[in-house]
C-alpha cells in the first residue's frame, strides 16, 4: 500500500541529509515499528510518509513515496489526510480548540459531517483511547498524557486507513501506554489499519509490531520481526536503541536468535529452559 | 542534621480553575541532598506538585516550604535561587534566540557579572552535551535537543533544589541515560533532586526513594525496592515495575529474589544458576 523508493532527503541550509536511499514496502494492515537514536530521521520518513516532505518542508528530494501506486508528490496534502492521519511527536501543538470535545470534532466539522454523524464519532474515538470521561474539559487543564490522548482521539474520528504515530506514548503513564497499544492492535485487527509507529518503548513495541526497521544516520540499518531483531543486541545498541529488558538479558547470557523472549512470561520460559537443560542446579531456598 | 529539609510540604491542596481537584492534601519532607522520583499516572497531580516548589502555583491552602522559607512569603525571583524547574514541554520556557541567550537569561537575571554568565553558559552548554549548538535558534531544534537546552539554563542558575518534570522525554535512550548520569552526579555534588518520570526502568535504576501519586494524593512514599516488590500500590496507581522486576518475579520458584530491579542485577543472581555463561 505504501511503497518508499530510494528515497533521500536533506532539508534546505543542513548539511547532512535526514534520510539516504530509504527502501520500504509497507502492506496493508501491517504495523511497522520504527527505532533508532534521536535525529536516525525518524521523524522525517514520517513526514515522507504523510506528504510533508516535500509539500511543507523544503529541502532535495530524490526516490519517491507512492500511496496505492499514486506518488505522494501528485497528491495533495488534504488528501492525503483522507488516507493517512498522523499524530505528531508534541500533541499539544496539535491542539487547537477550547474543549476536549470541540477538538475531536473539529476536522470532522471539515469534512462537513452531520451533527449526528460527528456526535458518534467524537464519542467514539474518545472511548478508543480511554478518554469518555475527558469530553467536556476545557483542553488546556489537561496533562501531558491526557493531551496525547487526545490528540489520538481527533485523528482517529476521521476514520483514516494508515495511521501514523511519532513518539504517541512519550507522556502516557505505563498503564496508558499500555491500552494505547492496545488500541492500536485492535484497530489494525478489526479496522484492518495500517499503522507505522516511531517510539523509544521498545518493549511495547515488540508486543505489537510485526515488524521492526531501525533507523541510523538516515538510512534502514536493521529491517525484521521483532524476535530477530531484537536479538541484535550490539548493533541496536550502537543505534542508540533500548533493547525489551527481557531480550537484553537474553543476549547477555548467550543470545536466542528467533526465539528471543520478549516479554516477562516468555523470559522465564526461555530462562527454565536454558536453566533446566544446562547444569540443573537449583538455587536452594531456606 | 544540618539545617532544613529541601521541601517540606504540608496538607497542600490545589484546583485549577474549571478543573477537578489536582491536588487533595499532600504532605512530603525531602530532606537535602536526596534523589527522589515522583511517580503516578497521568492527570495524578505530579507537575502540578512540582509547580508549587518554585511560585508558578501557590498553595490553596497548606505550606510549602523550601529550607525552612514559606514560599507564600517568598517572590518567585527569590525562590529562583533555590529550585530550578524544568518544564515537561520545553517550548513553554524556551523563549530567546539563541541557544546561549536563553541559557545567559537566568544567571543575568540572578544578577551575574558577564564573565561569571558566559562561564556558567559554557559549563551548563558543556554538560548537556551541546556546545556546538550555542547560537542555533532553539526552536529550529530537534525536541530532545530543546529538552536540553531548557536543563541547561536551569543548570545554568545553579540552585540546591533540582526539580525535573519528565526530563527524558523525547530522548533517546543513550540521552537519557546521559541526562541521567549527569543529574545523578549533580545530585551526589549536593543538589537535591526532584525528577518526575513514566519511566520505571529510570527509576529503579536512578531513585533512592519513589514517590507514588494518585488523583491527588500520596499513595506510596518509601524505597524503591521495597516499592516495586509491593506490585498492588503500582497497580492502583496506573503503574508496573520495570520487565525485569516482573521476570525476577516468575522465577521466584529458582530462588531468585523479587526486588531485582535491573538487568545487570538480574544476571548477578542468576550467575550462581547458569555457571560459566554470558558475562
Amino acid at each position: 500500500m505504501i511503497r518508499v523508493e530510494n528515497l533521500s532527503f536533506r532539508y534546505a541550509g543542513a548539511q547532512e541529509p535526514a534520510l539516504c536511499e530509504v527502501n520500504l514496502e509497507i502492506a496493508p494492515g501491517s504495523f511497522v515499528g520504527l527505532v533508532g537514536s534521536a535525529g536516525a530521521g525518524k521523524t522525517t520518513l514520517l513526514r515522507c510518509l504523510n506528504g510533508l516532505v516535500p509539500h511543507f518542508y523544503g529541502g532535495t528530494l530524490t526516490g519517491r513515496v507512492t500511496l496505492d501506486g499514486v506518488a505522494l508528490a501528485d497528491l495533495s496534502v488534504a488528501a492525503i489526510a483522507r488516507t493517512v492521519g498522523t499524530v505528531l511527536e508534541d500533541a499539544e501543538s496539535q491542539l487547537v480548540c477550547a474543549e476536549v470535545e470541540e477538538e475531536v470534532a473539529f476536522a470532522l466539522e471539515n469534512l462537513q459531517l452531520g451533527p449526528a454523524a460527528i456526535r458518534a464519532r467524537v464519542q467514539g474515538a474518545l472511548e478508543m483511547v480511554g478518554a469518555a470521561h475527558l469530553a467536556r474539559r476545557p483542553t488546556a487543564s489537561l496533562s501531558g498524557g491526557e493531551k496525547q490522548r487526545v490528540a489520538i482521539a481527533a485523528v482517529l474520528a476521521l476514520r483514516p486507513r494508515v495511521l501514523l504515530l511519532d513518539e504517541p506514548a512519550s507522556e502516557l503513564d505505563p498503564r496508558g501506554t499500555e491500552e494505547l497499544f492496545a488500541v492500536l492492535g485492535r484497530l489494525r485487527r478489526e479496522c484492518g489499519l495500517t499503522m507505522v509507529v516511531a517510539e523509544q518503548k521498545t518493549g511495547h513495541l515488540a508486543r505489537y509490531a510485526d515488524r521492526i526497521v531501525v533507523l541510523d544516520r538516515g538510512r534502514v540499518v536493521v529491517d525484521g520481526p521483532p524476535r530477530p531483531v531484537f536479538s541484535r543486541a550490539a548493533e541496536l545498541a550502537a543505534c542508540g536503541v533500548r533493547l525489551p529488558q527481557v531480550a537484553e538479558l537474553a543476549a547477555a547470557l548467550g543470545g536466542a536468535g528467533e526465539t528471543t523472549p520478549l516479554t516477562p512470561a516468555e523470559g522465564r520460559v526461555w530462562l527454565e529452559e536454558l536453566l533446566g537443560g544446562g547444569r540443573r542446579v537449583r538455587a536452594a531456598r531456606g | 542534621m544540618s539545617g532544613p529539609p529541601a521541601v517540606e510540604i504540608e496538607d497542600l491542596h490545589y484546583r485549577y480553575p474549571g478543573g477537578p481537584a489536582a491536588l487533595r492534601g499532600v504532605s512530603l519532607v525531602v530532606a537535602a541532598g536526596e534523589m527522589v522520583a515522583m511517580v503516578g499516572q497521568n492527570g495524578a497531580g505530579k507537575s502540578t506538585l512540582a509547580r508549587h516548589l518554585n511560585g508558578l502555583l501557590r498553595p490553596a491552602a497548606g505550606r510549602v516550604r523550601i529550607f525552612g522559607r514559606d514560599t507564600a512569603r517568598l517572590r518567585v525571583s527569590e525562590l529562583a535561587r533555590y529550585v530550578g524547574y524544568v518544564f515537561q514541554n520545553p517550548d513553554h520556557q524556551i523563549f530567546r534566540e539563541t541557544v546561549a541567550a536563553e541559557v545567559a537569561f537566568g544567571p543575568a537575571n540572578l544578577g551575574c557579572p558577564p564573565d561569571e554568565i558566559e562561564a556558567r553558559v559554557h559549563a551548563a552548554l558543556r554538560f548537556v552535551n551541546l556546545e556546538e549548538k550555542r547560537d542555533a535558534n532553539p526552536h529550529l531544534l530537534s525536541r530532545g535537543e530543546r529538552q536540553r537546552v531548557a536543563l541547561a539554563s536551569v543548570l545554568a542558575m545553579q540552585t540546591p533544589v533540582l526539580v525535573l518534570d519528565e526530563p527524558t522525554t523525547g530522548q533517546d535512550y543513550r540521552t537519557s541515560l546521559e541526562i541521567m548520569e549527569r543529574v545523578a552526579e549533580l545530585n551526589r555534588a549536593g543538589h537535591t533532586v526532584i525528577f518526575i518520570t513514566h519511566d520505571m526502568e529510570l527509576v529503579a535504576r536512578y531513585a533512592s526513594r519513589v514517590v507514588v501519586l494518585a488523583r491527588g494524593k500520596v499513595v506510596a512514599d518509601g524505597g524503591v525496592r521495597e516499592t516495586f516488590a509491593s506490585p498492588g500500590v503500582l497497580a492502583a496507581s496506573h503503574l508496573a515495575p520495570p520487565d525485569i522486576t516482573c521476570l525476577a518475579r516468575e522465577m521466584a520458584p529458582w530462588g531468585i529474589p523479587g526486588d531485582v530491579l535491573t538487568v545487570e542485577e538480574m544476571l548477578a543472581v542468576l550467575a550462581p544458576l547458569v555457571g560459566g555463561r554470558g558475562c
